[in-house]
């Protein structure tokens, strides 16, 4: 359709070259191109680091959807992340159980560590964001916390010094 | 079939109707927020929730089906308190303090009065936990606009969208209690593709989505409630869509569109331009009273000329078109829509300055004053008829109008056969569709469609769609074949642009401009190679195939892949799709129609569908999508120059005696010779000296305009009638001001056959008459008994010399009108045609044999590049009435010319650069717009904008059978506009 172009020359499009190639060979898992909207979002989130307006309407290009469906897909889950976020995305579970176990103290330690501040704040300098999550299924191990993709158990606030010093360091 | 109980009636319904379609169809009411005729069912406001005893709860009524010995109650005590129960949590969100103090009595909209019904009571503003919703808004958008704080979540919109119209802009985002209406992913309706068809605004109970042009000039009262409802027919395209025009203040406050349900041709969805563009007949432009050219003056009961003489004559303080081609122009301004409210006023300034452009320039006014009807009258009896007596009535010419009613253009012709003696009367279906009928004539002695457009939605199962863009150019018939699509009908479409169809066609033939002769031939060849030919079909019903097998025969696949630049491989697999059926439908336009070899290549395509039987049955359809809302009408009543109504050829002795007894004129003033062509009449060797025009604009919709605009100059006398001082209309002696399609009663003919009959809703403005009248009054002065009073005793006359309409009768046409043939008068009209036989002499069809040639111009070096010309979806023809539609001219404010990515590059131009455009015959300078929907080395121009006029370029050769002019290609360069070697400016 008449898309005003402008807009359209500046943009890079994630699906290029090895991207392309992993949409690929995801989509023949399906048996159609919707299907594969979940792992089509998260091969964006892996490249950009966060879902775009503009992603959003690229992914529904690819696979033959419309823009406002994707965006409905998108804002539906909260593990898309709308917003920039910071290199390491720290996910503190603060259910009831880690709660009574002292989970509170971590998000506060992660928050000084990090100078992430706020919430769901990213860092000034760009590398953090910290949250709060629900149940990450690790009750016995209170607290777990997930810093990207990885999955650490009992998590006390005077572990975090050492966890954020780590993960600065570049270790993803 | 089950029966059940519905409050205590017993009823019968089919065994896959809903409780709520049982409801209905005996006429009890239940409330729905959610359900819409004819969108899906999601069942989820629970307001139609019912007791069907039995049961432990209530049921959707929308979403249950009914089951024999059912025992139904609608309003129990249980279904009420919930009804009363989903309005409460409904309003807790919606502001409604209106409807606390009285406002029950007046509810604004559907929702407002289940409230009203059920006697819910908001709860007050301060009392409530949550804020009212939101959700985007569109900004800036000149047609539609969301109040989202009315929302209520039924997501009838979404569905509209996404399911009737086939688009999908809207969805709902977020979740839980955050849950909104989403345009697109970024709030902008552009990108996610909206077509402005206003589908939303009419399956909204809220109004939480609105149209902003009737809030911008009319009262809510008056939009509540209108002083009455007028059905008409739209004013643009062969469509033919019914609308409703609500009156206030005796003007046009808003269109809506008939019920769904409704057996109209468009089934309750117009286009953008329907719903939008009705507001050109207010425009400050309209004509009021007659014009005569500054020079006529009345001496001795005579009108003499003594104005200027040569070039004087017909000038003006005007640029010609050609001159105005030269200028620079502003680019395209960014489109405002969507954009933040902080960016619209400078966007919106752009917009004025553009607009002030286009409206007529007061100085077009300037060699005319204003007359009276009768001093109008006169001159024009006199100079058509002194024309007559000194050079014959064949030096006299009139161009009809497709945008005219058929009463209009049957006594337009009349006059002019019967009052002038000539059959020089022609219209734009010269440019439209004369290489169809040519060659639908030559093979099955027809010129309509065979079929209709509702087949196409519910019965075929391949459509092959040849060089017609119609989700742009018939956007509700495009929805309607995107609908097909999505059922599971092969889509197959040929055409050299990425059309949004092409995009979603399961076959693109993306061949070079002006292959078609050789891609269809390619087909039938493959086809004869399989043995997938229809034989039975070919035995009983045809004649001449061996001939045409011997013609394609030299094109194979590979051959034609060559000359096409389509892979042989896709040729074949579309061949044995369209041949394989079982009911293939046939489509085509412009893009086939308008070349030297028209009828050549129309024929080809006629001979592929012939050879594979796909016609005469019902989803086997053969449609010429024809362009405007009358032309198969304006042709049907005899508005071209070789027929009479229904094409009774004007040579033929008998049947002119028969005109002459309808007409009470002597037989020998009906010529026996045919009449000239628009494309023939527009030539010095023409002998045309004198014209009547009405409503047609030929200096921009001719080919090669800069000698078509000098022609109309050296003219001895020129009339035109007109709603708007048109490019035409301003070198005309005397300019009649006519009625809009809103000021008028008059039937019209659809794409499919089928007459419909359009309501005056409103008066025309000033002095300004109906087109009928003014037509009745000039026969009479030239000497031709025109008793008639209305459009009704006109239609008599028609049905009476008209065999395949004579049971037609405006009072039979209300509702959905009549498909003729309709020969008597308790006939029910014909949906498809030629289930037996053909209409040829001996009822079978004839096939043609037709040859490849190619386009009269090539690229080549020095004009590399094939330009093509069209329509857009947001303006109409020569812009006449759409450039003067607030909204429509808001989307689509200036001239461009389409390029591809690659192309621009190579050339240096980006997004609204301006480039020069020069074919062999004249050049323009235009904005472009960068778009892959053209192939590389292909240019595209629509030809609304005087401004940036495309005929300028185009090529006036002629197809020899039709007379059609090669609209569709010519060669072109293209050279950027640097800011170091400018163009004049204004």
């Amino acid at each position: 359709m008449s898309a005003h172009p402008t807009a359209a020359r500046e943009y890079q499009p994630v699906f290029l070259g090895k991207t392309r190639e992993q949409l690929d060979t995801i989509l023949k898992r399906y048996p159609n191109k919707q299907a594969a909207l979940l792992p089509a979002l998260w091969l964006v989130q892996e490249a950009r680091g966060w879902i775009s307006d503009r992603n959003m309407a690229e992914v529904a290009e690819v696979l033959a959807l419309t823009p406002a469906y994707v965006k409905g897909v998108v804002t539906f889950y909260t593990m898309y992340h709308q917003h920039p976020v910071g290199r390491n995305f720290v996910q503190v579970c603060t259910t009831s159980p880690c709660n009574l176990c002292g989970a509170e103290g971590v998000v506060k330690a992660f928050l000084e560590h990090t100078s992430a501040r706020d919430l769901g704040a990213t860092s000034p300098d760009g590398s953090w964001t910290v949250i709060e999550v629900e149940c990450l299924g690790a009750c016995g191990f209170a607290t777990p916390v997930l810093i990207n993709d990885d999955f650490i158990e009992s998590v006390t606030p005077e572990k975090v010094p050492e966890l954020v010093r780590k993960y600065r360091e570049g270790r993803r | 079939m089950p029966t059940l109980a519905i409050n205590g009636r017993t009823l019968t319904a089919n065994a896959d109707a809903t409780i709520l379609d049982a409801a209905r169809a005996a006429g009890i009411e239940i409330p729905t927020l959610c359900w819409y005729p004819k969108l899906p069912i999601v069942g989820n406001c629970r307001i139609c929730l019912v007791s069907v005893d039995g049961q432990p709860k209530l049921l959707p009524a929308c979403a249950t089906k009914v089951a024999d010995g059912m025992v139904v109650t609608t309003e129990s005590h249980a279904a009420v308190e919930n009804r009363r129960g989903v309005l409460r949590l409904l309003l807790e969100r919606y502001p409604a303090e209106h409807l606390r103090n009285g406002g029950r009595a007046r509810p604004r909209n559907e929702f407002e009065q289940y409230v009203a019904r059920y006697g819910v009571d908001p709860t007050p503003l301060a009392g409530r936990d949550l804020p009212l919703r939101s959700g985007d808004e569109r900004p800036g958008d000149p047609m539609i606009r969301h109040d989202m704080s009315t929302c209520i979540l039924c997501t009838r919109c979404v569905r509209a969208c996404a399911d009737i119209q086939v688009v999908g802009v809207l969805d709902v985002a977020w979740r839980g209690e955050h849950a909104e209406i989403v345009v697109g992913a970024d709030g902008d309706p552009d990108k996610a593709g909206c077509t402005w068809c206003g589908e939303c605004v009419r399956v909204c109970p809220t109004g939480a989505i609105f149209e902003t042009l009737p809030r911008q000039r009319f009262t809510p009262a008056q939009i509540r409630s209108p002083e009455r409802v007028v059905r008409a027919v739209c004013p643009y395209c062969g469509v033919g869509c019914q609308v409703d025009l609500h009156v206030a203040g005796g003007r046009i406050a808003r269109v809506t569109s008939p019920d769904i349900e409704l057996d109209t041709p468009n089934q309750g969805s117009t286009c953008v331009k329907g719903r939008f563009g009705y507001d050109f007949p207010q425009h400050q432009d309209r004509l009021t009273r007659p014009l005569i050219r500054k020079g006529w003056v009345k001496d001795g009961g005579r009108w003499v000329w003594n104005g200027g003489q040569g070039a004087e004559r017909r000038g003006g303080p005007w640029q010609t078109i050609e001159a105005e081609g030269q200028r620079s122009k502003p680019g395209t301004p960014p489109r405002a829509t969507g954009k933040s409210v902080r960016e619209l006023p400078l966007l919106e300034r752009l917009d004025m300055d553009i607009r002030d452009r286009v409206a007529t320039p007061p100085a077009w006014y300037e060699p005319f004053r204003e007359a009276t009807w009768e001093e109008a009258m006169e001159l024009t009896a006199q100079e058509l008829l002194r024309i007559k007596q000194a050079r014959g009535g064949d030096a006299l010419a009139c161009f009809s109008s497709a945008k005219c009613s058929n009463e209009e253009n049957y006594l337009l012709m009349r006059m002019f056969r019967g009052g002038l003696g000539t059959n020089n009367v022609d219209h734009c279906t010269r440019l439209c569709h004369s290489t169809s009928v040519a060659a639908m004539q030559r093979a099955l002695s027809t010129s309509a469609a065979s079929g209709s457009m509702r087949e196409i939605e519910a019965a075929c199962d391949v459509i092959f769609i040849a060089g017609a863009n119609t989700t742009e150019t018939h956007p509700v018939f495009g929805a309607a074949i995107k609908r097909a699509h999505g059922r599971g009908a092969t889509l197959i479409v040929a055409d050299p642009r990425r059309t949004e169809l092409a995009g979603r066609a399961d076959i693109h033939l993306q061949m070079q401009p002006g292959t078609d002769v050789a891609l269809y031939s390619a087909m039938l060849q493959h086809i004869l190679a399989q043995s997938l030919e229809n034989r039975a079909f070919l035995a009983e019903r045809t004649h001449d195939f061996e001939k045409v097998r011997a013609a394609v025969q030299p094109y194979t696949p590979e051959r034609a892949a060559k000359i096409t630049g389509v892979p042989a491989d896709v040729i074949r697999r579309a061949a044995e799709t369209y041949a394989r059926g079982p009911n293939t439908s046939t489509l085509w336009a412009m893009g086939l129609t308008q070349h030297a070899n028209g009828t050549d290549i129309v024929t080809s395509l006629l001979n592929l569908m012939l050879a594979c039987g796909m016609i005469g049955r019902w989803g086997a359809a053969m449609l010429p999508v024809r362009g405007q809302n009358n032309v198969q009408g304006a042709s049907d009543v005899g508005a071209i120059p070789f027929v009479y109504t229904d094409y009774r050829s004007v040579k033929d002795p008998a049947i002119r005696a028969e005109y002459a007894r309808a007409w009470s004129v002597p037989a020998e003033t009906l010529s026996l010779k045919e009449g000239l062509m628009v494309t023939e009449v527009v030539k010095p060797e023409s002998g045309v000296r004198g014209m009547y025009i009405m409503g047609e604009n030929p200096i921009i919709s001719d080919p090669d305009i800069a000698h078509a605009e000098h022609w109309f100059q050296e003219l001895e006398f020129l009339a035109v009638q007109d709603l708007f001082l048109t490019e035409t209309a301003r070198y005309a002696d005397v300019v009649f001001p006519g009625a809009s399609f809103a000021e008028k009663t008059g039937t019209f003919v659809n794409t499919e056959r089928r007459i419909q009959l359009s309501h005056r809703a409103a008066d025309p403005p000033g002095q300004a008459r109906g087109d009928l009248e003014i037509l009745i009054e000039l026969s009479n002065r030239l000497g031709l008994p025109t008793p008639h009073q209305s459009a009704d005793e006109v239609m008599q006359e028609i049905a009476q010399v008209t065999p395949s309409w004579r049971g037609v009768t405006h009072s039979r046409l209300e509702g959905a009108g009549l498909q003729y043939p309709v020969p008597t008068a308790d006939h029910p009209g014909t949906a498809f045609l030629f289930a037996e036989r053909f209409p040829t002499a001996d009822g079978r069809a004839r096939f043609v044999p037709v040859e490849y040639t190619d386009p009269v111009e090539l690229p080549d070096e020095t004009y590399p590049f094939v330009m093509n010309t069209g329509r857009q979806l947001y303006h109409w023809h020569t812009g006449t009435m759409t450039r003067r539609a607030t909204g429509l001219d808001a989307r689509e404010p200036t001239a461009i010319v389409e390029i591809h990515p690659a192309d621009a590059a190579a050339l240096g131009v980006t997004e609204g650069d301006l480039v020069r455009l020069t074919s062999r015959r004249n050049s323009m300078v235009t904005a472009c717009r960068i778009s892959d929907r053209v192939a590389r080395g292909q240019v595209f121009v629509p030809f609304h904008f005087r401004e940036a006029a495309a005929n300028l370029l185009t090529n006036p050769v002629l197809d020899p059978y039709a007379k059609m002019a090669e609209l569709k290609i010519c060669a072109v360069k293209v050279e950027p506009v640097h800011a170091s070697a400018p163009v004049p400016a204004d």
